[in-house]
């Protein structure tokens, strides 16, 4: 077994005090060279995560935006037609344009529970699972 | 300032007129046809070699259909398997479409609302028709939730049914609107960047909008392909609820 480990023969293993520091010193001087590079790749992959839960949340804002406005703008345009069409105006806007509002809340809601669950999905129930109590 | 609704004006290439309506060939029917073109050229070119290891290109092809596989198989379960081709040419189509929008000079196909209405109102008239064909009459529980007290269920079924009915109009809104959002702002914010140069001293200023383009740049093409993804998949979950009501 050829090695410098192996030049001094048997029964002289032991480093001497010189290299046995300037061995520990090469063994601190790698570890903090891996700490950088650690730190490093952590901050980045915190930045691409950062970018894309920000990308994540405003789709999902948007979304939520989306439900409720398209929900109060059927209502309010159900109501507007039936009004022009029994000559009621204005009742059955106000009322269809309130239900629409209801909707979108609704809309929004079941939105949100998709939402939970998808994030319970992802990080394995951690966040959105309805826990039998708020102690855990 | 360039004006920056100017990047969304229809342009007829050939014009056609069919019993007085204008069917004309315009700059947006040319960039549906490219992005059809670019997707079939795309699968017919990444899947020729047919390999058992696939090359690279094959490969990109095979996470698509994987990821778009995916979603479906998640979201409806195997039976949903059926509409697979139907829902990956609707995501590769608006995906194709939002990313060759982003290449400068590039028409939006889908900043349009009339894209994107036809897009959902083909999701939603199929919703119903699998709906009604697959569970007959009983399509019709979708509007009635489970343990709802008798004498208000009426007005819970006349709200679901408003619900059920603004889903065309939010499907097609948010995709239309954050693609026409995100091409005035990138618009607005490069027109800053000619107007601060024109300026005299105030041209030292220029670089700021030019940075915010560029950031609000990487920011729409990651809105591109998550709208994509928010359409293919809510398009999804319409398709569950028409294979299986009442839940």
């Amino acid at each position: 077994m050829p090695g410098p480990a192996n030049d001094r023969g048997p029964g002289e293993r032991q480093m001497t005090e010189r290299e046995r520091s300037a061995f520990a010193g090469r063994i601190s001087d790698l570890g903090d060279r891996l700490d950088k590079i650690k730190a490093q790749r952590r901050a980045e992959e915190g930045a691409d995560h950062d970018a894309a839960l920000r990308g994540r949340g405003m789709a999902y804002g948007m979304r939520m935006a989306a439900e409720l406005v398209a929900a109060v703008l059927v209502g309010g345009g159900i109501g507007y037609a039936l009004d022009r069409w029994l000559g009621s105006t204005p009742w059955l806007f106000l009322l269809f344009f309130v239900l629409g509002f209801v909707a979108g809340v609704i809309n929004v809601v079941k939105a949100y529970e998709r939402l939970q669950m998808d994030i319970a999905a992802r990080t394995g129930g951690r966040l959105g699972h309805p826990a039998p109590d708020e102690e855990d | 300032m360039p004006d920056p609704i100017h990047q969304f004006e229809l342009h007829p290439i050939v014009p056609i007129k069919v019993f007085g309506w204008d069917v004309s060939f315009t700059n947006s029917s040319l960039f549906m046809l490219a992005s059809v073109l670019l997707i079939t050229a795309f699968f017919m070119l990444s899947m020729r070699a047919r390999a058992l290891v696939p090359g690279r290109l094959q490969s990109l092809a095979e996470i698509t259909h994987e990821f778009v596989a995916g979603m479906v198989r998640e979201c409806t379960g195997s039976a949903g398997m059926a509409f697979f081709p139907l829902v990956f040419t609707i995501f590769m189509f608006i995906f194709t479409c939002n990313m060759l929008g982003m290449i400068p000079g590039f028409f939006t196909v889908t900043s349009h609302i009339i894209v994107t209405a036809a897009l959902a109102a083909l999701v939603f008239l199929m919703v119903i028709i699998v709906g009604f064909a697959k569970n007959g009459i009983g399509f019709l529980k979708l509007f009635i939730p489970q343990g709802v007290p008798i004498p208000i269920l009426p007005l819970v079924v006349l709200i679901e049914i408003i619900s059920f009915l603004s889903r065309p109009v939010s499907h097609s809104v948010r995709l239309f609107a954050n693609m026409l959002a995100g091409h005035i702002t990138l618009k607005v914010f490069g027109g800053f960047v000619v107007m601060l140069i024109g300026a005299g001293t105030f041209a030292v200023l220029s670089p700021l909008p030019l940075a915010m383009a560029i950031a609000l740049t990487a920011l729409e093409v990651l809105v591109a392909f998550l709208q994509a993804y928010v359409f293919t998949m809510l398009t999804c979950m319409y398709l569950n609820d028409a294979l299986h009501p009442g839940h």
